[in-house]
């Protein structure tokens, strides 16, 4: 139950937002021109760290509008939002302060190496 | 019966209370012990503490909806309060289940688990019945009436925890410029300045006096708001708490105002001075009743004047116990016995010289082997220093075995514990929030320290108020212990029981025998033995058991580690979660204009997410649901039909890029599609898959209205908006939902032009002035309405949208105008049944998210030509181009007297073995099947693997009773192949 600072509203309960998956994974310009293999990583494929995620978000019962923030999945943290079509902060901006005995990697999961933004 | 004394009923007896007394204290005062009965052993139990974290003296409250599980150490008494005690058949004195507590060798750890296993059938006929009488807490009441209201606060600070520290805290917030709220469990502040004497004065006055005198000043100030008998229940993250109030306290609950406040609270800073919590020892029948926490014993005499017993014998590890022995001798009363674990030289010499005073035995270096007694105590059995025991006899046992910090919310707020091993406990270690700590709860339990913990943590705030506090302590300064979690006791009999959780009924027995069987981590202990699991979530036994569990283990009790504390920290009712959130609040009812004349001709209705749509028209009182929809079916098919369509989704699209973004949205091309023109179209997801269906009007190429299926209008216009904001934002579109704009009239059937004609006798509905798929707007009364020639049905029919005041005026005149031909109103049934018989999917029936138009025979509907839309280049993965695939086919009984039912199982044999040996290969199910009158047989549709290739053959359809149905498998269209009808 935390709060989500709205960039059109200002700050509000999570409760009035829906969570819309990883930030930045951009629909291919010409999707006839990429293989089955991009085109399901696009439809299919989503990191799942602990740690730092940048995500979507969308006022649902407010605005109506998306934006993007960076969360600490580990805390709830939301460490910065930003609106669609803004560069997204970069990692080093943040400290990943929740280190795991598997050891897992600041972003991205054990699975899989993510592109960092 | 004198004036002043409040009676109450407690199993049927009449008792008298005195104003402000709780359940338990009346009860006391009119030496009341035994107040209830075991969860698994049904063993006599009593009063334990006296206060939240009771585990033994939970009682129902008969006149409050027959609230089960209150604790009768907090519940206030009033004027005719009428309480039960729980778990006892058939009286509280003679309880027959008692009889577990022979049967305990199969009650041990992990019973649950381990007993009910078999055989098979046994749980349903003989275990489930068993223990659901015997076994459990208070009932369930059976009439629900919520009378809880929500309210939101958001301030800088909230205290909680309305006694020493955070008075003191408040003290010092007091006028500043911060929004201060003070949360207090209880109905008075100073918390155990009211239960305890150890501080004789505060700056010279009185305790009672400084506490009065402290919340004039926070009353005074202008940034304080105190809430009182209101417990903080749960510590979410980013300082999010939520507290209950009790609005009824020492009074019956009123029918007119809300009982209890749900209060959620957003802090930026939360200061927890919750207290502590004091524990007890584990050994031979410590549950019985006469057994009391020490603090307990003393808080009745200071708090509610009643002295549970004269003389008990008092057992401690601890220095706490002094402040109950002088108070009992202060009052001319003298315990029979003082029994401490610790060595004479550690023993402060307060204590040692307050004993030998008055002259009371001390027992220094023994301990509490057991205690006996019918029903109650009656006798303890101490081991003095050379192992020999003596028998003391004695109506009660007062125990202390430490004190726990009150970390339920701090761990809750995620802050994380570590082991004190001066205080033998977990004490708050780092914060994970904006949280400080004050007090015991931080760990400090010498309160000559605490006024230089509470300026120094709270510095960080500005300008506060210098506190000049100087205590006047009564006995040892410093709090001192020695480990005790369980004395050593002689296996007795069965009745022999040395508990570590009263209110589950776990034994330290059960902790090792758990341990011994491989479950020697704490999280798997807890489960397995259900050890801390009961609605007081072991407060005064949860850390002892860590400690006997450690003890087994040989570590440190740090190593062992806590169970999770999870919300909430006391139970709520879900009364109080529901809040105003019941019944016709919980969810809106969405009615069309039409509703009141559906009821007025009998509809019986379906509910379609929050919509109330008729399902069908009953005729006559006694027509069934079948025969109606037979009715229906026909007469629309003959004459004509007319369908409540208000329900469903509208949207409009504007903007100089609508066309582009209707092109991407659905698979469809409507670049040359007409204005004045509709088409059906179809929208899928991104992985290929229907997603919803509908009509897409162009008025212009910047102008489109689409429709959408009733339940999916939410979730398709946020499909729109995600696509429109997130992929493509330099599109010039806009689009808003208008479903509650239009109420809409499906009406069909082969005199529905006719109707038409008569209705709007301005308008040429010719097949060529008005042809298919085509619509037009005109004038009507003082309005505009829009009439689009579609069908649903097959039949000749026209979608008619009106604005909603003047929908039912409208839908009367159609009814008006129809009174020879015959027209009938149908509901969804009819609806369902006629587009089954031309094979229309519905969305959500035929397809359930892994269904590609392909597999629907839907190729039509693609626009080939487009570069691009939503799904598009899924539709050519190589999973999705398979051609075995499961595709829609529909289904005819060879014996047309059959009858197929939805979700049957479509199979390849005929014969079913039972029983079943090997797995029966399932190609897949059936998705809609009606019985169609004009046919005159069953008419099926189905997903079947290969389907399309399996037309023409014969297949099966399995049934619950291991029959198969042979039926023929064929295109999915069942009438009119070549739509004539819609032509006419
Ligand atoms: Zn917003």
């Amino acid at each position: 139950m935390f709060t989500i600072n709205c960039p059109y509203c200002g700050e509000r309960d999570q409760s009035e937002f829906s969570n819309g998956g990883e930030a930045h994974v951009a629909r291919p310009k010409d999707p006839s021109q990429v293989s089955d293999r991009e085109w399901s990583e696009y439809v299919f494929i989503r990191t799942n760290p602990k740690g730092i995620y940048y995500e979507r978000w969308v006022h649902t019962h407010g605005c109506k509008k998306w934006f993007n923030a960076v969360r600490n999945t580990s805390t709830d943290e939301i460490l910065k939002v930003y609106k669609m079509g803004e560069t997204p902060p970069p990692l080093k901006e943040f400290k990943n302060t929740i280190k795991t005995p598997s050891g897992e990697p600041d972003v991205g999961s054990g699975n899989f190496s993510v592109k960092k933004p | 019966m004198t004036e002043n004394k409040i009676y109450f009923k407690f199993d049927g007896k009449t008792y008298g209370g005195n104003h402000g007394d709780t359940i338990a204290a009346a009860l006391l005062r009119n030496n009341v012990k035994l107040v209830g009965r075991s969860f698994k052993y049904h063993r006599p139990r009593g009063i334990y503490t006296c206060g939240i974290e009771e585990p033994n003296a939970l009682v129902q409250i008969v006149n409050e909806h027959n609230e089960p599980n209150v604790r009768a150490t907090v519940k206030e008494i009033y004027k005719g309060m009428v309480v039960k005690s729980q778990n006892r058949w058939p009286t509280l004195k003679r309880d027959i289940g008692s009889i577990n507590n022979l049967l305990s060798p199969i009650f041990s750890a992990g019973f649950y688990y381990k007993t009910f296993m078999g055989p098979k059938g046994f749980w349903k006929r003989v275990y489930e019945p068993l223990i659901r009488r015997t076994a459990g807490l208070g009932k369930p009441p059976k009439e629900f009436k919520s009378k809880s209201i929500h309210l939101h606060h958001n301030v800088d600070i909230v205290i909680v925890g309305g006694g020493l520290s955070g008075l003191l805290a408040a003290k010092k917030l007091a006028g500043t410029n911060y929004d201060v709220l003070l949360i207090e469990r209880d109905n008075v502040l100073g918390g155990m300045l009211n239960n305890t004497k150890k501080i004789k004065s505060i700056n010279d006055q009185s305790t009672k006096d400084w506490v009065e005198k402290t919340e004039r000043l926070i009353k005074n100030s202008s940034n304080i708001k105190v809430l009182k008998n209101t417990l903080v229940t749960t510590y979410n993250y980013s300082n999010h708490l939520i507290a209950l109030e009790d609005k009824s306290v020492g009074k019956p609950q009123s029918n007119k105002n809300p009982e209890l406040v749900l209060h959620k609270i957003r802090t930026k800073q939360t200061i927890l001075a919750n207290g502590h919590i004091e524990r007890f020892v584990s050994f031979r029948n410590n549950d019985l009743p006469g057994v009391m926490l020490a603090a307990s014993f003393e808080k009745y005499i200071n708090r509610y004047g009643v002295v549970p017993d004269e003389s008990p014998v008092i057992f401690t590890n601890n220095s706490s116990t002094f402040s109950l022995v002088k108070l009992l001798t202060d009052l001319g009363y003298k315990p029979k016995a003082y029994v401490d674990i610790r060595d004479p030289k550690k023993i402060e010499k307060e204590i040692s010289e307050l004993l030998k005073k008055n002259n009371i035995p001390l027992y220094s270096k023994s301990e509490i082997e057991g205690c006996d007694g019918n029903n109650e105590v009656k006798k303890v059995t101490i081991r003095v220093k050379k192992n020999e025991a003596i028998k003391v006899k004695t109506s009660m046992l007062c125990v202390s075995g430490g004190f726990n910090p009150d970390i339920h919310l701090f761990t809750q707020s995620k802050g994380l514990l570590k082991w004190d091993e001066n205080l033998l406990t977990f004490v708050p270690n780092k914060i994970f929030q904006n949280t400080i700590t004050l007090g015991a709860v931080s760990g400090n339990f010498d309160y000559e320290k605490l006024t230089n913990e509470i300026e120094k943590k709270l510095s960080i705030f500005k300008n506060t108020n210098d506190l000049d506090i100087k205590f006047d302590i009564d006995g040892p300064k410093k709090f001192q212990i020695k480990e005790l979690w369980e004395t050593k006791h002689a296996k007795r009999s069965y009745w022999s029981k040395s508990f570590i959780d009263l209110q589950n009924d776990v034994t330290t027995k059960d902790l090792k025998q758990a341990i011994q069987e491989g479950f020697n981590r704490i999280e798997h202990l807890k489960r397995f033995t259900t050890n801390s699991m009961g609605t007081d979530q072991g407060k005064i036994s949860s850390i002892n058991a860590l400690g006997i569990v450690s003890k087994i283990l040989k570590k440190n009790v740090s190593e062992v580690g806590t169970t999770t504390y999870r919300p909430p920290y006391a139970p709520l009712s879900f009364s109080a979660i529901a809040g105003r959130s019941t019944y016709d609040f919980y969810d809106p009812k969405r009615k069309t204009p039409i509703h009141e004349w559906h009821i007025e001709n009998n509809a019986v209705f379906e509910d379609v997410g929050q919509w109330k749509r008729p399902w069908y028209f009953k005729k006559y009182e006694n027509e069934s649901m079948y025969d109606a929809v037979q009715r229906e079916s026909k007469q629309t098919r003959e004459a004509a039909g007319i369908l409540d369509g208000s329900t469903l989704g509208k949207i409009e699209i504007k903007g100089r890029d609508a066309l582009e973004f209707v092109n991407l949205i659905y698979t469809n091309s409507f670049t040359k599609m007409k204005p004045g023109f509709g088409r059906y179209a179809l929208m899928l997801g991104e992985d290929g898959m229907v997603k919803d269906d509908g009509i897409v009007c162009k008025i212009t190429n910047q102008h489109f209205i689409v429709t959408t299926t009733t339940g999916g209008a939410a979730s398709v216009l946020s499909h729109m908006e995600e696509y429109a904001q997130t992929e493509w934002p330099n599109m010039n579109v806009y689009m808003n939902s208008i479903t509650e704009q239009f109420a809409t009239f499906n009406l069909s059937g082969p005199k529905s032009k006719l109707i038409m004609s008569r209705v709007f006798n301005n308008v040429d509905f010719s097949n060529e002035r008005f042809p298919f798929m085509s619509f037009k707007t005109f004038d009507y009364l003082d309005t505009q309405i829009r009439v689009l020639r579609a069908s649903f049905t097959g039949e000749m029919g026209y979608e008619i949208y009106v604005p909603p005041k003047y929908a039912l005026k409208l839908w009367e005149r159609i009814f008006y105008y129809s009174q020879d031909i015959g027209l009938v109103p149908y509901g969804t049934e009819t609806m369902h049944l006629l587009r089954a018989e031309k094979g229309y999917i519905i969305v959500g029936q035929e397809t359930d998210g892994t269904v590609t138009p392909l597999d629907l025979n839907l190729n039509w509907m693609i626009g080939k030509n487009k570069k691009d839309f939503i799904g598009k280049r899924s539709l050519v993965r190589s999973d999705t181009i398979k051609e075995d695939r499961k595709q829609l086919v529909g289904l005819i009984p060879l014996d047309k007297t059959y009858g197929i039912e939805e979700g049957q199982h479509v199979i390849e044999n005929e014969e079913i073995s039972t029983p079943i040996i090997n797995p029966i290969k399932m190609l897949g199910h059936v998705t809609s099947s009606y019985f169609s009158p004009t046919l005159e047989h069953c008419i099926a549709m189905a997903l079947i693997k290969d389907g399309n290739r399996k037309i023409g053959t014969k297949l099966f359809v399995s049934t619950p009773n291991h029959q198969s149905i042979p039926v023929e498998v064929v295109k999915p269209i069942f009438l009119d192949p070549n739509n004539e009808r819609m032509q006419i």
